[in-house]
């Protein structure tokens, strides 16, 4: 997946958990969860378990602390996605 | 350096089921502290609220340190909950939720605990109610420095909470320090501060919501 197909899928991770839809349309990279998506921080273990089960990926403890704008989440996702794909090679 | 964190957690907006799931709760508990709930005392405590318990108390300890070391991230398994006291014949606090605020905890049934993080312990106070959960963590086990308020608002926006806890603190504040012009900023890394007339006040300050509750806590 482009960065830019997992960013597309992202904000459908994030809607349920943020008022901010209209900040939704217009993320970028430096767009951080809780102070721009306003999303509450009791809300981000159910986007990394959300993203977990839409990218079919596993978070571990560090990976998931760098969750903290859009560009950390796709950095992440993209690097488990990478790892998964060279497992299955 | 003084500092503060608090956490509130609206038990009517956490999802209880998901909490119970091991896929959940295994992202904020270590199997240490998931064995804490295994012992007698805890089980007059549903356990969606013990974890919910211990991540306000992760929580505040996060925002406590971040006063101190503000590139510090929030990181809910490095933030070790070493034990939690129940008190003998607790039973759940019946806290007026409209609006409580208090300095200490001293006259209440509250759940003391400390956590660590690398080599710093903090000692944290928990008040459960029905239908919410409170922790604030200080450096010693006395709070009676400590300030601490809750409160129930009209509507969950995110604007709106912001304002309203920040009026809520700036009130309590201006009658404590007899003025009328305090103000709470914050710092570019995301810390509050208080100002009086564009002058940071040495009072560490910590802002917490969820849903329609908020609440605050400062040390003196």
């Amino acid at each position: 997946m482009t960065r830019n197909e997992i960013l597309s899928e992202l904000k459908k991770v994030f809607a349920p958990y943020t008022t901010n839809k209209e900040m939704l349309n217009e993320i970028n990279d430096a767009t951080d969860l809780i102070r721009d998506l306003k999303i509450n921080s009791a809300n981000l273990v159910d986007i990394i378990i959300d993203a977990e089960a839409k990218y079919k990926i596993e978070i571990d403890y560090d990976s998931a602390d760098k969750m903290i704008n859009v560009g950390t989440c796709i950095d992440v996702i993209s690097e488990k996605i990478s790892q998964k794909n060279a497992e299955y090679r | 350096m003084l500092s503060t964190g608090n956490d509130i957690v609206s038990l009517n907006a956490v999802n209880k089921t998901r909490t119970k799931q091991f896929v959940f709760y295994s992202k904020i508990l270590s199997h240490t502290e998931k064995e804490l709930f295994d012992k007698s005392e805890f089980k007059s405590i549903p356990f969606e609220n013990f974890v919910w318990l211990l991540w306000s108390i992760k929580e505040s300890a996060y925002k406590y340190l971040q006063r101190i070391t503000p590139d510090i991230l929030f990181s809910p398994t490095k933030i070790t909950v070493n034990n939690v006291q129940i008190p003998v014949g607790y039973n759940l606090n019946t806290i007026d939720i409209t609006q409580t605020e208090g300095i200490g905890f001293n006259n209440m049934m509250v759940l003391n605990g400390s956590a660590t993080y690398g080599s710093t312990t903090l000692y944290s106070s928990s008040i459960l109610s029905s239908e919410l959960i409170l922790s604030v963590v200080n450096h010693k086990e006395n709070f009676e420095n400590v300030g601490w308020g809750v409160k129930l608002i009209d509507k969950n926006d995110p604007d709106y909470q912001s304002a309203a806890v920040r009026a809520f603190l700036v009130k309590k504040l201006n009658t404590l320090f007899r003025t009328d012009d305090l103000v709470i900023l914050k710092t570019p890394d995301g810390i509050p501060i208080v100002m009086k007339k564009n002058v940071e006040l040495p009072i560490p300050v910590s802002l917490s919501h969820h849903d329609r509750l908020i609440a605050y806590s400062y040390t003196q």
